[in-house]
């Protein structure tokens, strides 16, 4: 009885799609997303700041930075744009500079952090039992430590630079995805759709990656522009401190050294990074939020 | 739930009502700024300015500098009067003052503090050069005292130093009476027996707190610490010390002191109640602090110096109507940046370091740190002591000039390591605050011009010191201020024997300086001293075991209310002598 109803919907689904080509749920997402402005907007800022981070790494821009181009704290003019640092250095160089740091802590810790979030959520979410009860009892441990401490903790021990920083906030920002997912995976490791991979004869690991994550793929994504934006503020605060990205400029170095500067009035380059930092930020908030509108099965056609 | 709420509720009041007690004090309090973290407060580790400033409040030497007397002089602090010396400057024989109680501690019976003796100093010495402690300061007395070395020596390997052995050259030959025996003559005795190490520490102390003397500070000074202990914290509070003995503010002066400083002739010292120690790193939230009249004096920084100095050696007006004075004196200091002598790298690389000095621009160094105030350093004597040259010219300092590049490039060369081809990335470790590093970056910036890879690693303070100590520094920045007023306090700074954990943290070790330093050392004051000087300076001038800085200018912004604040290089010991008026600091801190 059971197999012919599977059959049948099976047999309704295909003949479906023949008939209208409905769009599936990333084809409607974006379908969504593109008819909202802002979002398109945002998502064209990010892309951009790509683009500079990109052309940053492959040294095509600002690969001079670190070249005297005028006089000690030189005013914004028309060959500089962002005016000169303390030693005559651009701070527009600086800033993409910068850039690159910010958009790669980013990417990378984001990637760390949702490739943790989502083998611990899934298999505490999937086996349950004590799997589930030693995962949630780590990620209640990490999470009841203050993060900036663990941050600082993992980035002193590990030493200073850009590695340790993409560590710390990697192995930090995981746990609220790791939630996420498992809540998820506990909803839909029961559904008939995996059930029926089970009885067709699929093993764990293909009920599990094959069928249940792409159902809760989206809460992945919405969550990645997320600790994307975090990790970004992250960095720049232990840069700030002293403890991020050593001997090249980043945002929150800048802003370490605009703090003396302000003093004698030399506003650039603290407005410059915060300036950066901002634009970013936003963007990466609204498209987060714009994401979610789109992907979330909960809130469409609201 | 409602117990928690009640407990922080009177938890809240009673810290509201501690600062409120804290703003109705009506007496005399000194806020002094910190510009780093004080290490401790035992005197035989106060190496560094901040911590022994800090060890000196509490503790005091045999003798002391005169307040209001320049050039330098020494007076008796402890001691009764100054020594008598006989033997041909061989034996020093102290008369201890009488009466001078130390600070009430539990680790005296009773908790009263017992009268001074010179026994005292006998344990003082002995604790100073016990190789199970490894004072900072055993530099100053090595090889000095007769019998002394060989009793460190002893006990360097056995398990427990004796302090019960006598040793002939330190020896109280009654009560009051010190004698101090000298293996040669040592012409800067005095001076070391002016240094916070030598300071008197009670033996009960040491013996009850051990190595938590460090967090104990009990002297005979003229404050004491709030509740006994010193926390590793942002601020140091000190109480007058109401046992102090009868010591008066001196009732006479150089010609440059004005009428004004004598106003307290023979008053009582301590003349405040109350001091409070802020340790502010960072130069920003320092003068802010000070503009708001939370601490009384500070030195300009380099960011906030053009606007408080428009001209570079008047204050601007609207500091001036609000009362601040400026104070202007030359500093006995050089800063300069330590090459790691020990490293084979540096040591038999004579023309690396040649390249290294003369691709630093020290006139654009002094730009941009010092604001032109500093005097780009040729070698290590700063002006104002005997054997530092006018017109000598260092021919590797490196000034920014294309040739001197040029020149610094054909060294390296000459080296091995075209366009810093074949060196490794060579580490300097500064402190943690923002201006540090930006010196940091300096070099690093001056050395990529040749070629030379410079990474940055920042440090707390201590924990820089602890590095140096331990030799785990490649090349670091740092600055020496004068312990004395003799240019035999900065050429010590590249003795061989001196090397760390001594005062020389390079590590430079050359027979023929040294042997030229032991000559020195023994020679009183004379044109032949003063050629050898000259001579040494010049040796390394051109031997370069730093990348010389500058040597600084002392330029002090004081509020209105402090009176008798005097410019000096031994800061120590000058908290007792300045005083508040209340009534005037009231009427200025309205219009701050």
């Amino acid at each position: 009885m059971k197999s012919t109803a599977v059959e049948a919907s099976n047999y309704s689904d295909t003949k479906g799609k023949k008939a209208q080509k409905p769009k599936s749920l990333w084809g409607h997402a974006w379908t969504q997303l593109s008819r909202d402005k802002v979002a398109m907007l945002s998502l064209t800022i990010f892309a951009l700041y790509t683009l500079v981070a990109f052309l940053s790494v492959t040294g095509l821009i600002a690969s001079d930075w670190k070249n005297e181009v005028g006089l000690s704290y030189g005013v914004p003019s028309r060959d500089h744009w962002f005016g000169l640092d303390i030693f005559g250095r651009s701070v527009f160089a600086k800033t993409i500079k910068g850039t690159e740091v910010a958009m790669s802590v980013g990417f990378v810790v984001a990637t760390i952090s949702a490739c943790i979030g989502i083998i611990f959520g899934s298999f505490a979410g999937f086996y349950g039992g004590k799997i589930d009860e030693l995962i949630v009892w780590f990620y209640t441990v990490v999470s009841s430590v203050p993060n900036i401490m663990l941050v600082m903790a993992i980035a002193l021990i590990s030493g200073k630079g850009i590695h340790s920083v993409y560590l710390a906030l990697g192995l930090t920002t995981w746990v609220n995805l790791c939630r996420l997912i498992r809540a998820e995976v506990i909803r839909h490791k029961d559904r008939e759709y995996v059930q029926a991979a089970a009885a067709i004869g699929g093993g764990d690991f293909r009920k599990l990656f094959k069928h249940v994550l792409p159902n809760v793929f989206h809460i992945v994504i919405i969550n990645f522009t997320l600790t994307f934006q975090i990790a970004i503020k992250s960095e720049v605060i232990l840069s700030y401190l002293g403890l991020g990205v050593q001997g090249r400029p980043s945002w929150g170095v800048m802003i370490n050294d605009a703090k003396l500067e302000l003093a004698r009035g030399y506003w650039w380059q603290l407005a410059a990074a915060t300036f950066a930092m901002f634009f970013v930020l936003l963007a990466l908030n609204i498209l987060g939020d714009a994401l979610r509108d789109s992907l979330d099965p909960k809130l469409k056609g609201k | 739930m409602p117990s928690v709420l009640l407990t922080s509720i009177v938890v809240l009041f009673a810290i509201t009502s501690c600062f409120k007690k804290d703003a109705d004090f009506q007496g005399k309090e000194l806020n002094i700024a910190v510009k780093a973290q004080v290490k401790g407060m035992d005197p035989i580790y106060s190496d560094d300015r901040y911590s022994s400033t800090e060890v000196a409040r509490v503790y005091e030497g045999l003798l002391e500098y005169h307040y209001l007397k320049r050039p330098y002089q020494l007076q008796p602090n402890l001691a009764e009067a100054m020594p008598e010396v006989t033997d041909n400057g061989l034996t020093y024989t102290f008369k201890i003052r009488k009466g001078v109680l130390f600070h009430d501690d539990a680790a005296f019976p009773g908790g009263k503090g017992r009268e001074l003796v010179a026994e005292d100093f006998v344990f003082s010495l002995k604790r100073l050069s016990d190789p199970k402690l490894l004072g900072n300061g055993w530099w100053t007395i090595d090889g000095k005292i007769k019998g002394l070395n060989e009793w460190r020596e002893k006990y360097n390997k056995l398990p427990q130093t004796d302090y019960t052995e006598e040793i002939e050259g330190l020896r109280a030959l009654d009560k009051y009476t010190l004698q101090f025996k000298l293996t040669k003559p040592f012409p800067q005795f005095l001076n070391v027996l002016a240094m916070p190490f030598a300071s008197a520490v009670a033996k009960e102390v040491a013996d009850k707190y051990g190595k938590e003397l460090l967090n104990h500070p009990i002297g005979t000074g003229p404050f004491k610490i709030k509740n006994g202990v010193f926390r590793q914290s942002n601020r140091i509070e000190y109480l007058k010390n109401e046992n102090y003995r009868k010591k008066t503010y001196p009732c006479e002066a150089s010609e440059e002191f004005s009428k004004e400083y004598l106003k307290d002739c023979g008053k009582q010292l301590p003349l405040v109640d109350r001091l409070t120690s802020h340790i502010i790193e960072e130069t920003q939230p320092r003068w802010l602090n000070f503009l708001k009249g939370k601490v009384d004096f500070v030195e300009p920084d380099k960011d906030n110096f053009e606007g408080a100095l428009p001209t570079g050696n008047e204050l601007s007006p609207d500091l001036k109507a609000k009362g601040i004075q400026l104070m202007i004196s030359p500093y006995l200091d050089i800063t300069y940046t330590a090459l790691n002598m020990e490293l084979d790298l540096f040591k038999n690389n004579k023309k690396l370091r040649q390249a290294m000095l003369l691709a630093y621009n020290v006139n654009e160094s002094n730009k941009l740190f010092y604001n032109n105030t500093g005097i780009p350093a040729q070698s290590v004597i700063p002006p104002g002591l005997k054997g530092y040259s006018k017109d000598f010219q260092n021919e590797y300092r490196g000034a920014g000039k294309a040739e001197q590049i040029a020149k610094a490039k054909e060294l390296l060369k000459e080296a091995g390591y075209p366009d810093g081809k074949g060196l490794p990335v060579i580490t300097y470790n500064c402190t943690s605050t923002t201006d540090a590093k930006q010196i940091g970056e300096f070099f690093q910036k001056q050395m990529a011009q040749i070629g030379i890879n410079i990474s940055v690693i920042q440090n707390p303070w201590p924990r820089l010191q602890e590095k140096i100590k331990n030799r785990q520094v490649m090349t670091h920045g740092i600055a020496w201020g004068a312990d004395y007023p003799d240019a035999e306090n900065f050429l010590q700074l590249l003795y061989g024997p001196n090397r760390a954990p001594g005062a020389n943290g390079s590590g430079y070790d050359n027979p023929v300086y040294n042997k030229m330093f032991e000559q020195v050392a023994v020679m009183q004051d004379s044109p032949e001293r003063t050629a050898l000087y000259e001579k040494m300076n010049k040796m390394i001038a051109e031997e370069i075991p730093w990348i010389f800085g500058v040597h600084r200018q002392n330029t002090g912004v004081v509020h209105g209310w402090v009176t008798n604040f005097v410019q000096t290089d031994f800061e120590p010991g000058r908290s007792a002598y300045l005083s508040i008026d209340v009534e005037k600091k009231k009427a200025l801190l309205k219009g701050l």
